[in-house]
């Protein structure tokens, strides 16, 4: 197991370092000017507006760009190894095909790790430079009120929120990578997903609820979508952080655990297809 | 591992997880519904009835923040045009998507019940001012049913409680239901100080001298001893002496 470990630590090394050299964290510098822009954008709006705008801006801001970076790092990982054929100097030394699956995916994780961290940063820089920005325009008197809003510790359940969501984004992608052998249908079939996600729970509703009243093949269709697709609406409870209201650490850590078993699950459906692929 | 074995246990392995997750997401979904009293975002009744013509919002689940913020920008833009009706269909799409950011209801409350109702008053090219009024009451009305389907969506909150007790005492002179109003805000953790002794404020204006009377002295009550500093016991005690001064008073002298 030891050895197996190491091997996969080898490959997930080669795919950081090699989407690295792939400049893909020029990508950082428009976040921050995208975040930095938005922090200015809405100065005519009371600073709990401001607050909230700067807050959704800067998670969706992290959201799109580790989608971005996420998606197209894994929809590279193994269409283009086998495009360019170097998969098969890979996998003619000692290493499973397993371990080659689990390791790109750990290499594309720990490059989507350091670009959030990278993001998280920024995003906390920017929201301290706009709380002494608020309390220098409105006065020592709502000093309190926009500290809370900016040093409010519930941000950091939606940061984990987020990057739990990612890394499921991330493990669909590769999910489709072991399957295809283009680019193009990977970020196709995933963003597909991504979306589809977002309405599983009405689709699963619908599913339980319709009875009969539903034709077989709408039936077929909504219990593929609710069995199969994950529940992106779970990540909703970003929302209720950003509006300012309570949220219960339990929920988080449970969409947290969610999320890590449905990657769990991606990842050893991903290797056993992989398997089987002929190269 | 041949291909058609390892798509068949691939598949079996997500069919597998697909029925366990199921019973999983359910229960977290119904947690979260409860949570925030059914007002989660698009899986609510009320969008789900209007996907018809807004599939495209829902598919904007993951980026719904954004979307509300945009309909905000837009209302706002709207309202410096005082497009008043494009005002309120932003604001009632935003408070839609984000039924519990509290700060969108007190938002669109204002610019339909004041903002709105203001400029239907002041508008020159009628020159029925029944006809202005009526206008105006249709707008003010307009806000207060928006605070009432925000104060069922963000129930925990005392700001849109005090919002709407606000509506009542300045827009609708309804001091009565205004009280109410900020007794149910003051039941809420966040409920500022001050808003104690606005129920008080609220009973006496709205005719009820010996309420307010009794609502100031069982409040002083409650200040404790010693008493608050925050809760400005000098305040309430000032609001007594004047009360009961005044009621002390013949009636056409305590009119004043």
């Amino acid at each position: 197991m030891r050895e197996a470990w190491r091997r996969i630590r080898a490959v997930a090394a080669n795919t950081f370092l090699e989407a690295v050299r792939q400049k893909v964290f020029a990508v950082l510098l428009v976040f921050a000017l995208v975040l930095l822009g938005g922090a200015n954008y809405f100065a005519e709006f009371s600073f709990q507006e401001q607050f909230k705008f700067l807050k959704d801006l800067g998670y969706a801001t992290i959201s799109l760009t580790g989608l971005l970076v996420g998606l197209l790092g894994a929809a590279q990982l193994i269409p283009a190894e086998i495009e360019r054929r170097t998969i098969l100097t890979a996998l003619c030394r000692p290493l499973r095909r397993w371990e080659f699956v689990v390791g790109k995916y750990l290499g594309l994780a720990s490059l989507l790790g350091v670009m959030l961290g990278i993001m998280g940063a920024v995003f906390w820089a920017v929201l301290r430079w706009k709380e002494a920005q608020l309390i220098g325009a409105e006065g020592q008197a709502v000093a309190q009120a926009i500290q809370a809003e900016a040093r409010d510790p519930r941000l950091w359940q939606a940061f984990w929120l987020i990057a739990a969501k990612l890394l499921v984004v991330c493990g669909i992608a590769v999910f489709f990578s072991t399957l295809a052998t283009s680019t193009t249908f990977v970020v196709a079939m995933t963003l597909m997903v991504y979306l589809i996600g977002h309405l599983q729970s009405v689709a699963r509703e619908q599913w339980l609820e319709s009875g009969e009243a539903a034709g077989w093949a709408l039936q077929a269709f909504l219990a593929a979508v609710a069995l199969l697709v994950p529940d992106f609406n779970l990540y909703g409870l970003i929302d209720e952080i950003v509006a300012g209201n309570a949220v219960d650490g339990r929920a988080t850590l449970q969409v947290i655990a969610y999320s890590l078993a449905y990657l769990g699950v991606l990842l050893a459906a991903s290797a056993w297809l992989f398997e089987g692929r002929d190269l | 591992m041949s291909r058609k074995l390892s798509l068949i246990l691939g598949g079996l392995l997500l069919a597998g997880w697909g029925v366990i997750k199921l019973p999983w997401e359910i229960r977290m979904t119904r947690q979260q519904r409860q949570a925030t009293v059914g007002f989660s975002g698009p899986t609510t009744v009320a969008l789900r009835e209007k996907l018809g013509q807004g599939m495209a919002l829902a598919a904007l689940g993951g980026f719904r923040g954004l979307a509300a913020n945009a309909l905000m920008l837009q209302a706002h833009g709207a309202w410096e045009e005082k497009q008043w009706v494009r005002v309120r269909s932003a604001l009632e799409m935003a408070t839609l998507l984000q039924p519990r950011v509290a700060l969108f209801w007190d938002l669109a409350s204002w610019h339909l019940a004041w903002n709105a109702a203001v400029a239907a008053e002041q508008y020159s090219r009628e020159p029925s001012e029944t006809r202005r009024r009526l206008e105006a009451r249709k707008w003010v009305e307009a806000g207060r049913d928006l605070l009432e389907r925000g104060t069922r969506a963000v129930p925990e909150k005392a700001l849109l409680f005090q919002r709407l007790g606000d509506l009542y005492w300045q827009r609708l002179q309804d001091y009565g239901a205004a009280a109410a109003c900020y007794r149910e805000a003051l039941r809420k953790p966040d409920a500022p100080p001050y808003l104690e002794r606005f129920v008080g404020y609220a009973l006496e204006k709205s005719g009820d001298r010996e309420g307010a009377l009794e609502y100031f002295r069982a409040l002083r009550r409650s200040l404790g001893d010693p008493p608050d500093p925050a809760r400005k016991p000098e305040i309430v005690d000032r609001e007594i002496q004047r009360l009961k001064k005044e009621l002390s008073e013949p009636p056409s002298k305590a009119g004043r």
